[in-house]
Parts: structure tokens; sequence; C-alpha cells
């Protein structure tokens, strides 16, 4: 029996390649998308988790302040270590600091040397040999990365800057338990906060308890404990804070992945559902020769099976060259901005692969599962007079009514389903929906191609197209799977292109509101040097108009990364003129601290204008006014915007880090080169809002384009479907279009009642795919992408994308049936007549 | 190798059955023809008893130990005929995509006889139908007769009771219409197999042990 059904395999096989080596290679790519994310991300993570560990060791508690402005009080210092529990307490400050000239912002990691040497001791220093004094007297450690990056020298004078802190000092040793690639200084804790604070306290600290004790229920009553400004985490938070971050994104592409998947499985369908169709005699013969009944079904999963597992065997390898190539090109986040630039190792996964392996294979089996019943079900006798029946005998009005029925569930499932909200941050419900109305699409078929060729059969028409039309009405099963291949195709490029068009013009627009100012500045994560903001103040400055920012971030749900903190130099009564609002905006009442918030706060923790909302400011709690809401593209986990004068209230040092500057009329030169001077001069970056807008744009479209691939491909599998469905009905008809010829019809009418019967049924594909595309695309832009990023845009359909892929479309289908009709027709008809096999 | 008893059929929707209480029986050896108009139901009989199309009553049993086909369920009807049955059609029905010796083959796999046995069988039996060295050839480069040999050979290879045959030489000129049907009632013969063949010729029916004629009214 396995001889047998190896043969069949192989036979099937060798007489249709193209079709069985593109169902293999659309699993095969669907296997290695999901398999090179999983990869990519699960290296990216181990990458970031291993540096995470060798800075911050393994302590069992992490007391951090919930803002950026804030610290831990030294008092707090002595309680923890005066508890019982606690076996060690080791007080840190993190800062970001300039090191002399050097044009990039590095971490300076202030530590206590004893502490360090129990908890955190990759961080331990090695004395060089030119200096003198005892360990950590007052020098910099610097890891070997950063003295082989920036050619610096042991022993050499060292200035290290932040804002108007100054420290004139010099690089004592290195630090030789530091991982290759990780650039950072070490300093004595003492000395970090004589220079660069923060003063009554330190960053942050880190516990290690007594062995045996019980380090969350410890975490549980200290976190009562607290003084309101601070938060108290496990290091392993951070960890899953990270993977918080990128798993929005992540969750997109492995839907992508499913996609690619699915579009397999349909390939498969495709392939087998004519390959069963176009050897219906070949099974009945071997059914009357004794084959059992249920190896005609097995037989046919087999075949799907066969497709399935070098593709998917396929898929896990390129799928490992992907993760490798991809994290070469473009870092650990692909683009996405997410990690810091590393390019992590990428190991191959075995229980992962095994599952991207087994999901392939089911794929590709699930295509193989109605052709399989088909097959077997196909009555023997029949089969061998009269070929391949459509349609079970004796089924058809009960099933048509079913499946009224469950179309009319379907289509009241889906706005059900889009007002569900997200679950864990993530638009399940949303994606159920988009995948009904693909299901509503491809069952939509059978009663548009009814409608169409219905309308087209009470038409007068010439011969040949009469005999195409009633064709399809009276073997509507090829038309409609070639439909629904087009329909799901068609749908899931018009959505893509919809949404990302959206996106795109919504960014666009967005870009206009908050970038007013031609010239930007800004230095990384560190206030602007203090000679910088002197100098731009002086008269023979050529700016008419400066706005100054402060950047910093606080913590609303220790769980989620934080918020950004955007303290500006705005007009409270008329912020709208900086910030590009949704809604109303409401007056500041008068002597009330009031922000602007985010979008995506706003979705986060349900905000809502007027309202009062409780931050953590300064290392304290204080109440504000929400103003009102706007649109942040560039901030995905929100933003706070605040006046200078209210963060100046509440007595907050304004450190600026950003400046948008307006040249004076006429002197556009002068401030250009006088920007380029100064940013090459301090090491910061200047930008023309033009390049910003460019810039932004062009990081948009090259996060995009895995999905312009992604699009190509499904329309190519698409029309490749359709090609492979007309090939084989125009096959499976190709003694009736010999008689058609034996009575005086020439091969020009056969092909073009071929041709009309293509171009007809991509005309319904593309109707039905363009309806369903919309409401996916709509689906993505007001449901999906909102409950994933917490972004919201308007819906812009980009017909003249749209259509000319239409155009395409349709003469590619033509072009495919055309290939149809020349391969059935050339066929001498005397022998098809003669039945020849 | 084959006896019937009360046997009825009508197609679902018809007006009136095609046969009804139809008895008869073929002993071994003994090869017998079924003659007809056409349209009365010859085919429908030749599937009924092949397990293709269930009768509404009677008896079907064929071969030594006389298995009822009509008590059997649908696996078990396949694997009667893997055994028992040969099936010989006007249509040839050779597998395009497997080798003479591969569409041979089918039935040897079916009823699982041990692989070791099967180059010899096909070999011996391919040099009895005329056609010695065959076997690795494609079915599309064989003539029709050459081809309907073929599919006498896969009737034959597993040494079935019973053989039918549905016009086996009805796509053939005259001349190879002898040669096939010659060649298939001797091997029939030295099998010691039960065969009924379907036929218009009159000259076929001339070459059985036995005609029977099928007649709205029943067997003559
Ligand atoms: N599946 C079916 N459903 C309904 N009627 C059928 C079916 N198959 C055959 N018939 C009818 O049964 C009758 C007998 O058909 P059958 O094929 O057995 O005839 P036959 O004797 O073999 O004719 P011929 O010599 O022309 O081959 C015919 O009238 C035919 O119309
Ligand atoms: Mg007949």
């Amino acid at each position: 029996m396995t001889t047998l059904a190896w043969w069949l395999i192989r036979a099937q096989f060798l007489s249709r390649r193209t079709a069985t080596a593109l169902s293999m290679l659309a699993i095969a790519l669907g296997v290695s998308l999901g398999y090179a994310i999983h990869l990519i991300n699960d290296a990216a993570l181990a990458d970031f988790s291993r540096a995470m560990k060798s800075v911050q060791g393994e302590p069992d508690a992490i007391i951090v302040p919930r803002d950026s402005a804030g610290h831990v009080p030294l008092a707090l210092i002595d309680e923890i270590a005066g508890d019982e529990s606690v076996a060690l307490v080791a007080p840190v400050i993190e800062t970001r600091v300039r090191l002399g000239r050097v044009p990039t912002a590095v971490k300076l990691i202030g530590i206590d040397v004893f502490s360090a040497a129990l908890l955190m001791p990759t961080l331990l220093p090695r004395e060089g040999a030119a200096t003198s004094g005892g360990i950590f007297d007052g020098g910099l450690y610097a890891s070997p990365s950063l003295l082989d990056d920036q050619g610096l020298r042991v022993g050499a004078g060292a200035t290290v800057i932040r804002g108007e802190s100054r420290w004139e000092t010099h690089i004592a040793g290195d630090l030789p338990a530091m991982a290759a690639g990780e650039a950072l200084l070490v300093a004595d804790i003492a000395w970090v906060q004589a220079h660069f604070g923060p003063r009554e306290g330190v960053g942050e600290l880190r516990v290690r308890l007594m062995p045996g004790s019980h380090a969350e229920a410890w975490r549980a009553v200290w976190a009562k404990r607290l003084p309101p400004g601070l938060d108290i985490r496990a290091a392993a938070d951070n960890a899953a804070r990270i993977s918080n971050i990128s798993r929005a994104y992540r969750v997109n592409l492995n839907v992508l992945a499913m996609v690619a998947l699915l579009t397999g499985a349909f390939l498969v369908f495709a392939t087998q559902l004519t390959a069963v169709a176009q050897r219906s005699t070949q099974f009945a013969l071997l059914g009357v020769l004794g084959l059992p009944p249920r190896m005609r079904l097995l037989q046919v999963l087999f075949e799907g099976l066969a497709i399935g597992l070098p593709g998917s065997a396929l898929g896990l390898l390129l799928g490992y060259g992907m993760a490798v190539g991809f994290t070469r090109v473009m870092g650990g986040d692909l683009g996405g901005g997410f990690f810091a630039a590393s390019t992590p190792t990428i190991a191959p996964e075995l229980l992962p692969g095994l599952g991207f392996f087994i999901l392939g294979c089911g794929a590709s089996l699930m295509g193989a599962l109605y052709p399989a019943w088909l097959n077997r079900i196909q009555p023997l006798a029949q089969a061998l007079k009269t070929g391949f029946a459509q349609r079970p005998p004796g089924q058809a009005s009960p099933a048509i009514h079913g499946r009224r029925l469950m179309l009319l569930a379907v289509a009241a499932a889906i706005p059900l389903l889009i007002s569900l909200p997200a679950i864990d941050d993530l638009p399940l419900a949303g994606y159920a929906a988009i995948a009904l109305v693909l299901v509503l699409g491809i069952a939509a078929a059978p009663v548009a191609t009814n409608l169409a060729f219905g309308a087209m059969a009470r038409a007068a028409l010439p011969a040949p197209l009469r005999i195409a039309v009633q064709n399809v009405l009276q073997a509507p099963l090829m038309a409609q799977v070639a439909a629904s291949g087009l329909i799901v195709s068609f749908a899931l490029t018009v959505s893509m292109v919809t949404m990302v068009a959206s996106f795109r013009t919504a960014l666009d627009q967005w870009l206009d509101a908050v970038l007013p100012a031609p010239h930007y500045m800004r230095s990384k994560g560190l206030p602007l040097p203090a000679e910088l903001l002197a100098a731009i103040e002086r008269p023979d400055a050529p700016f008419a108009r400066i706005e100054r920012m402060a950047t910093g971030s606080l913590s609303l749900d220790p769980r989620r990364p934080p918020a950004a903190l955007l303290v500006r130099e705005i007009d409270r009564a008329d912020p709208g003129a900086r910030l590009p609002f949704t809604g109303a905006v409401q007056a500041a009442p008068e002597g009330r601290i009031t922000v602007w918030v985010s979008e995506a706060l706003q979705e986060v923790h349900g905000l809502r204008t007027g309202q009062a909302l409780h931050l953590p400011l300064l290392g304290r709690d204080v109440e504000v006014h929400i103003g009102g809401v706007w649109r942040d593209y560039a901030r995905q986990f929100g933003a706070v915007v605040m006046s200078t004068g209210d963060y100046r209230a509440l007595g907050g040092r304004f450190e600026v880090t950003d400046l948008a500057l307006w040249p004076r009329p006429g002197s556009e030169d002068a401030a250009r080169r006088w920007l380029a001077t100064e940013a090459a001069r301090h090491g910061i970056e200047s930008a023309e809002s033009g390049d910003i807008r460019r810039i932004s744009l062009s990081i948009f479209d090259k996060s995009f384009a895995v999905t312009y691939a992604l699009e190509a491909a499904a329309m190519l599998i698409g029309l490749f479907g359709l090609a492979v469905t007309l090939a084989a009905s125009v096959w499976l008809r190709a003694r009736e279009l010999a008689t058609l010829s034996a009575l005086g019809f020439d091969r020009a009418m056969l092909a073009r009642a071929v041709v009309f019967e293509g171009a007809l049924i991509a005309l319904v594909g593309l109707a039905l795919g363009l309806a369903a595309g919309i409401a996916v695309g709509a689906i993505l832009t007001h449901v999906v992408n909102p409950q994933a990023f917490h972004w919201r845009m308007p819906l812009h359909v980009p017909w003249n994308q749209v259509l000319p892929i239409a155009l395409a479309t349709l003469a590619a289908g033509m072009l495919a049936s055309r290939f149809a009709a020349r391969q059935a027709t050339r066929l001498p008809a005397a022998q098809v007549l003669a039945g020849a096999q | 190798m084959l006896s019937i008893v009360g046997l009825s059929k009508r197609h679902p929707g018809a007006l009136r059955p095609l046969f009804s209480e139809l008895r008869f029986a073929i002993g071994t050896g003994e090869v017998v023809a079924l003659v007809g108009e056409s349209g009365v139901g010859k085919s429908t009989l030749l599937n009924c008893i092949a397990g293709l199309e269930l009768a509404d009553a009677g008896e079907i049993r064929v071969g030594p130990d006389a298995l009822d086909m009509l008590r059997l369920d649908e696996t078990a009807r396949a694997a009667l005929r893997a055994t028992r049955i040969g099936f010989v059609f006007q249509a040839f029905h050779v597998l395009p995509t497997l080798t003479v010796a591969q569409n041979i083959a089918i039935p040897l796999l079916l009823s699982g006889v041990t692989p070791a046995e099967h180059p010899a069988r096909i070999e011996s039996l391919l040099l009895r139908v005329g056609l010695a060295g065959f076997g690795p050839r494609w079915p599309a480069t064989l003539s029709g007769g050459e081809l309907q040999r073929v599919a006498i050979a896969r009737a034959l290879v597993h040494r079935p009771a019973l053989i039918l045959a549905d016009e086996p030489t009805g796509n053939l000129d005259p001349r190879t219409a002898d040669e096939v049907l010659t060649v298939l009632l001797e091997r029939v013969r030295d099998q010691h197999a039960g065969a009924l063949i379907v036929t218009h010729s009159q000259h076929v029916a001339q070459c059985c042990d036995r005609i029977l004629t099928l007649t709205p009214d029943g067997l003559e």
C-alpha cells in the first residue's frame, strides 16, 4: 500500500512540478517568517538580559524613583540595611555624560566598591599600572570597548560633562570583566554624586536578601512602606518590560507569517483540488481494483503532507538564514528601534523549530482536507464513466441553506468582535474579525459568481462567450476556488496598502504639526551644554525665536515601560499652537498644574480631558489637571507635556535637552552655518525639519518594506491559484471543448471563451477582494493599530495604488486563462474524443 | 465462482426497476457472455456484482467461500475486489503516470502479495499476453490493443476468482479485438477463474461457453 502511495505521490509531483514547488515555497515562506521572527526576538532579548545582568547583577529587589527627576533618599539606605532579611544593599547612580569632545553620550555608573564586589562583580575595576593611590580614588574606569572605540588610554586625563556640570579627572583603569560591545564608565558613587547629583540621595538601590528569605513577599511588604515617589521591582521585570516593548511589533509580524502560511494552505488546496479533479478516473479505477475507500482520503492527505514536510523543513532553514541575515543588516529589532543597536547571535532553537515545522505541515494538511474528502465521496462507477463530480450527489439544498445561516452568523459576529477590547494589549478580537471578513468574502464567492454569470446568461452573447458562462453556471466549484484565491490575496493587499497609506498620510500631517520650527538641536538623553545655551542667546546669534524643551521619564505603572515627560516652553493659554490635539482643549485653571497627555497614555490609562491625574514628579505624588489629548506617533508608551512655568513652580530644574530654532529672516544661511559649527563643537545632533521629516518617513517606509514584499507574494499566489484552477477546469472540459471543435468551433473561438471566463472570474474575485480588503484595512486602522500601538488615524484608501494593482491583476488573470486555453486546445481533438487516457 | 439470487435494482428516481429477481451462477473456469440492448442494464449489473453500486435486494456470492457482496461494508467490498475480482473496461483505464509493470503491480500491492514475487508474476503474465519486455514502457507509447492487453494482465495478475469485463473489445478494430479476446479467454481458462463478459459482438459471444441475454423482463 505504501509503495502504491509513493508511486502516486511521485507521479503527481512529476506531472505538476510548478504547482507543487510553489505550494512548497509558500509553506516555506510562512514557516521561515515565523521562525525567523522568533529567533531574532529571542536572541535580542537574551542579548539584552545578558547586558542587563552584567551591569545590574542579580539582586532580589531594585528600588527606583518613579520619575527621572526623583531619587532614593539616603535615609532609606540605612532603613533597608537595618531589615533583618537583607544581606546587602548596593546604592547605584546611573547617569549619562559626555566624555570631553567625544560626540556620543556614555553611561556612567557610580558604585560603592564593597557592595558591588558582591552583587555586580562585572563592574569591578582593574587599576592601571600608571596610576597611584587607592582603587576608586577619584578616577574613571572605562570598559574595554569604550577604550578601543574612542582611542582612550589608561592614565590619560578626562573631562566628564553633563549640562552645566564638569568633572576634571583621569582614566584610572579598565573593567576587565565587561563583555565586548558594552560602552560604559564606572566611578565611585561619592564622586559621581558630588558632581552630577542627586544631592540628597542615590539613583537606585539593589538589594540582596538573606538566603532562604522569600523575595516576593519581602518586595510586597516594602512596596507598602516606601515613600510615594519610589517603586520596588524584581530584576526580572526589566526583561519582561523590554519584551513588552517589542511585543506589538512582533505580533504584527507574526500575523504576516500566519497569512503566508494560510496562503500556502490555499495553494495546497487549489493544487490538490485540481489534482483530485484531474485524476478522478484514476482514483475511481483504483477503487475498482480494490483500493480501500479510506485510502482515497489518505492518499490526498499524504500528498498534502508530501508538500508540507519538505516545505516546512526548507522554511526552517530559510528562517534561520533570514534571522542571521536580518540581524546583520538591521539589528535585533528589525529596524523597529526597540533594542540598542546590538547584533545578537542567532542560535537555532529545537522546540520552537519543531513547533513551526508542525504548523507548516498542519497548514498543508488543512489545505488538502477538503479535496481529500471530495475524493473520498466520488461515486466510483459514475466517476469512471463521466469523470469528476464537483458536488456530492443529493446534498445541494440543505447545505446551501445551512451556509446562508452560517454567513449571517459570521456577518453578525464581526461588529461584535470589533467592539471588544484588547486582551493583554493584543488585539486578538480584531484579528478574529479580520479572519471572519475573509471567510465572508470567500463564502460570498458562490453568490457573486452566480449573480455575475447569471446576468450574463440572460444577455444575448456570441456563442463562445455563452459557452463559457454556461460552463461556470453548471459547474461552479472551480470558478469559486479560482475566485477565492484572488479574493484573499487581493483583500490582503488592499488592506495592507490601505493601512500603510492611512498611517503614512497621518504621519505626514502629524510631522507638519509637530515640526513648526525650521531647525532642531538635541542631545540624546543628557542636558545640552551650558556653553551652547549661553551662545544661542547672545545678540549675534542669528535666531529670531528659540523654544526649549527638557525630556525626562515617569512611570505610571511599574509593569509598563515609562512614559516620556516633556517640559516645554509652551503657551499655557494656547497649547494648540504646538500640539496636534485630537479633541477639545480645556483652558488651564488658574493656579493648577496642567498637563497635556498623548493619545497612547489616554488609551492605556483611560484618561479624559478635564480630569485630575496623579503623576510621580520630582519624587513626589503631584495632582495635575489634564488640559487635552494630543496625537503622538513618536512615543508609543505615552508622553506628558507640561509648561516650563508649571515645572519650575513645582521646584523642578529645567535642564534643556532639545531646542527648536527659528532663524532671523534673511539670515537662514548664517543660521545653518552657525548650527553646523556649534553641533560639531559640542558633539550634538542638529537637523532641519525637512531632514527629520524625510528620515522619519524613510524609517517608516523601511519598516513596512517587509509588508510590500509579502503583498507581492500574496498577489502572485492568488494569480497562480487562478491559473492553476482555470487550467484544471479547462483540462477537465478537454473532451467537451474537443466536441465543440468537432462541431465547427475554431480554436480561436474556444480560446476566447476560456479567456472570457477567466476575466469574469477575476472580476468577481477582485470586486469581492476590494470590498473585503477595505473592510480589513478599516479594522486594521481603527481597531488593531489603536489596540496594539495606541495610535489612531483616519482611513485613507489609496485608489492610485489599488486600481493599478487591480488592473494588473485582471490583465495577469486573462493572460493566465489564455495560457490555460492554449494548453487545452492544443490537444488533438480526435485523441481527446477517442477518450485516450 | 459467482452465484446470484433474487437480485433487483432500480435507479433512484427511475419509474421501474432495471431488473428484478435475477438469478444465475458461473462455475469454475466458465466464461459467460452477457448481451442485451443498449440501456438495458448490463453495465449496472456488472457494477452491482463488483460492489461499485449497491443492488436493492438479493444475494451476490463471490469466490470459493461465497461471501455475500450485499452484506459487506464499503471497505470490505473494496477488499473483496482486491482479492477476488478482476475488471476489464471498454476504455482500458491504464494509469498514464505509471509504467506498464507498475500498472500491473497495483492488484498485487492491494491484495498483499509479497513484493519478492511481483517481478516474476508480472513478467510471466506479460509474456502470456504477448507483451514480453513492455514492463518499463509508459502507457502513452502503447497502441489501443496493447493497452487492453495490459488491462487484461492487470485483471488476472492477482489470480482472482471472477473476471468482469465490460465490452473489452468495444474500442478495438476487429482483428485486434480477436487477438485480445483470445488472450483473455485463454488466460481466464488457465487460471480456472469464472468470467462474465458484456459484449455487443455476436462473434465474441459465440466464443464463450454460455450466453445470457438481459432484457427488461429478466435473463434469458
Ligand atoms: N446513476 C444513474 N442514475 C439513474 N439512472 C442511471 C444511472 N446509471 C445508469 N442509469 C440508467 O440505467 C439504465 C442502464 O444503464 P447501463 O449503463 O447499465 O446500460 P447498458 O446496458 O450498459 O447499456 P450500453 O450497452 O449502452 O452500455 C440506463 O437507462 C441509464 O439511463
Ligand atoms: Mg454499458
